[in-house]
């Protein structure tokens, strides 16, 4: 029984054609906060899915909070807490009645102290009898991390836990996660296509990418694989390929459509080569990138975190598809 | 906010989990609670419930109003047809008391709250059970509603409280039975249509090749043969004989308890491998 919250081995799922999550092997240490990046339809549900016993796996072996999620499902659902994406609550049931129901589910015979401690400790206790329906979104997202807690879980899913939320919100979210992290000691597993979010709230990260852990480690620790800073160019005419490869300092040049990403030594002194090898009005567009976990990203898979998502739609292969038809 | 951790006992954590047993009647309690209080705090469903036996009465039941007494008693063996006719509504009115809680199945996958339930320790036939039993429940409510509804038409009842009870159980059987058959064929829906075209599909045939609404002795012999094995035959007849001719012939509340037995067995199975979580 391995002693870390969460282990694969090869852990593999397969829907029809796609394989969703690709033998995966991750450990993930107790008390830890760690995030799983990576673009929509990377593979970061359905490790959540796989994790929690949701769905079956295809392949290979998971054990969280010490238990195999195959063979002894139960055991581990009475040890882990969720945080989905949306929130998802009973809009007709008071906060109260929704910790009464999730008590219920996890058969806590004492458990009315605990949610009213959790109640205080996110705010809502004035509230408690009041129908989830009235709350707004920060308030409904505190109650879905109280029921996520209620039975004193020991791993935490939290599966994009702030998608669609405003900026204030998703701060005091994220305060929030690591105060759980620090106060209760419980281990937090999210997946997030955030980048800043993944960097300011995880100690560790691994990077998914069509199913495949492409990279982990400490957000510094990854930031340091990266040499190189990107520079990233709009040009308003065709600019020739072995142009830009022969600028002083440039070591690799990727296009994306007009936009050419520069991965250089050090912009501050590849810039000047740059505006003097193009002419300054073909340049429409020029943003310099130090190293992030976004640089991380784009070093490993060649693309931006946000347009990797096999989900994204070509809208230019669309457009073009519907003049063809039109013509 | 640091002030108020000091309120959390975190030296506590993880010891109940470690040692906590899983209760299914907990679990079976709580989600029933969920759908029975879910339903009667929609004032929609109250006003129907309420609202929907007098039509069937004053609609269906006045059908007859203008036939002479003499015809009445000719047809149905009763001078009142609401008093015939009150059986076969409520037996008719459970066959739809599953489609309820197919849609109330079909919203919670929709809207997550399914995957709520499957991540904790709850199994599918617990949740299962608790939709059956909560769509069962509020088909229940209208029984006492529409004697009520009769007794304002006029109907007097015959019968004993035994009697009653028996055919109140039978009722229970039948809401039971058609809620197992709804929930078990749309355990891996997602569609909010399906249930409906399914209510569509069987209802008719159940209601009118049955004695609910109409002797079964002008019936053609292929109507009297799938009304002999229709359990909304068997729910109607025993309440009519109870209500109306003051005599219970008991075999019918077995072919409702078989009825009932079978579907929650075969029900329970099928909702065990293939009810979903979304």
């Amino acid at each position: 029984m391995p002693s870390d919250a969460i282990v694969t081995e090869n852990l593999t799922k397969v829907y029809g054609k796609l394989t969703a999550v690709d033998h995966v092997n991750v450990k993930v240490a107790s008390g830890t906060v760690v995030g799983l990046l990576g673009p929509n339809g990377a593979g970061k549900t359905t490790m959540i899915k796989l994790l929690t016993g949701l769905t079956d796996m295809t392949e290979g072996e998971a054990w969280v909070a010490g238990f195999d999620v195959r063979r002894d499902p139960m055991h581990v659902k009475q040890r882990i807490g969720w945080v989905a994406s949306e929130v998802i609550l009973d809009d007709d049931f008071t906060a109260w009645e929704n910790l009464w129901l999730q008590a219920k589910l996890q058969s806590l015979p004492e458990w009315k102290e605990r949610a009213g401690d959790l109640l205080t400790y996110f705010g809502l206790n004035d509230r408690r009898k009041d129908r989830v329906k009235t709350f707004s979104t920060g308030m409904r997202k505190k109650l879905e991390i109280a029921l996520a807690l209620l039975h004193q879980p020991e791993v935490v899913f939290m599966d994009e836990p702030t998608i669609g939320l405003d900026a204030n919100t998703r701060r005091m979210l994220w305060d929030l996660i690591t105060g759980v992290n620090k106060e209760f000691g419980i281990t937090v597993l999210l997946t997030s296509h955030y980048i800043e979010e993944a960097d300011a709230l995880c100690q560790q990260i691994s990077i998914i990418d069509h199913g495949k852990i492409v990279a982990s480690g400490s957000p510094s620790a990854l930031k340091a694989r990266v040499q190189s800073d990107f520079v990233e160019l709009e040009t308003s005419e065709a600019v020739d390929e072995a142009k830009l490869r022969s600028i002083p300092g440039v070591t690799e040049v990727r296009s994306q459509g007009k936009t050419w990403i520069l991965q250089v030594s050090a912009a501050e002194e590849v810039l000047p080569h740059i505006f003097s090898t193009l002419k300054t009005d073909e340049i429409r567009r020029i943003n310099v990138e130090k190293p992030s976990l976004e640089t991380v990203f784009l070093d490993i898979t060649g693309k931006r975190i946000d347009q990797a998502g096999s989900d994204v739609p070509d809208y230019r292969k669309f457009y073009a598809t519907m003049r063809r038809a039109r013509k | 906010m640091s002030t108020e951790t000091k309120h959390i006992r975190i030296a506590s954590r993880h010891l109940d989990s470690a040692s906590r047993s899983v209760s299914q009647r907990s679990q079976f309690v709580g989600l029933y609670a969920r759908e029975v209080l879910r339903t009667f705090r929609n004032p929609w469903v109250l006003v129907i419930t309420f609202v929907q036996p007098f039509m069937w009465l004053a609609f269906f039941g006045s059908s007859f109003s203008g036939a002479s007494p003499a015809l009445v008693q000719q047809i149905f063996h009763t001078s009142s047809y609401i008093a015939f006719l009150l059986p076969g509504v409520l037996a008719t009115s459970m066959l739809t008391v599953g489609m309820f809680g197919s849609m109330s199945t079909i919203q919670d996958k929709r809207f997550g709250f399914m995957k709520r339930i499957l991540l904790t320790p709850t199994t599918k036939a617990t949740v299962y059970l608790s939709k059956v039993l909560g769509s069962t429940t509020r088909g229940l409510v209208q029984i006492p509603v529409m004697i009520t509804a009769a007794a304002i038409f006029g109907v007097s009842f015959a019968g004993n409280p035994l009697m009653w009870a028996g055919w109140i159980l039978g009722i229970f059987l039948l809401g039971l039975g058609m809620s197992c058959f709804f929930l078990a064929v749309t355990a891996s829906s997602t569609d909010w249509q399906t249930p409906g075209v399914i209510s569509n599909f069987i209802t008719m045939p159940l209601m009118f090749a049955s004695g609910a609404l109409l002797p079964l002795a002008n019936f053609p012999s292929w109507m009297q043969a799938i009304a002999s094995v229709n359990p909304v035959s068997f729910s109607a007849l025993l309440g009519r004989g109870i209500v109306v001719f003051n005599t219970a012939d008991w075999s019918y509340l077995g072919y409702l308890a078989i009825f009932a037995t079978g579907m929650l067995l075969a029900g329970t199975a099928v909702a065990s491998r293939y009810l979903k979580a979304e």
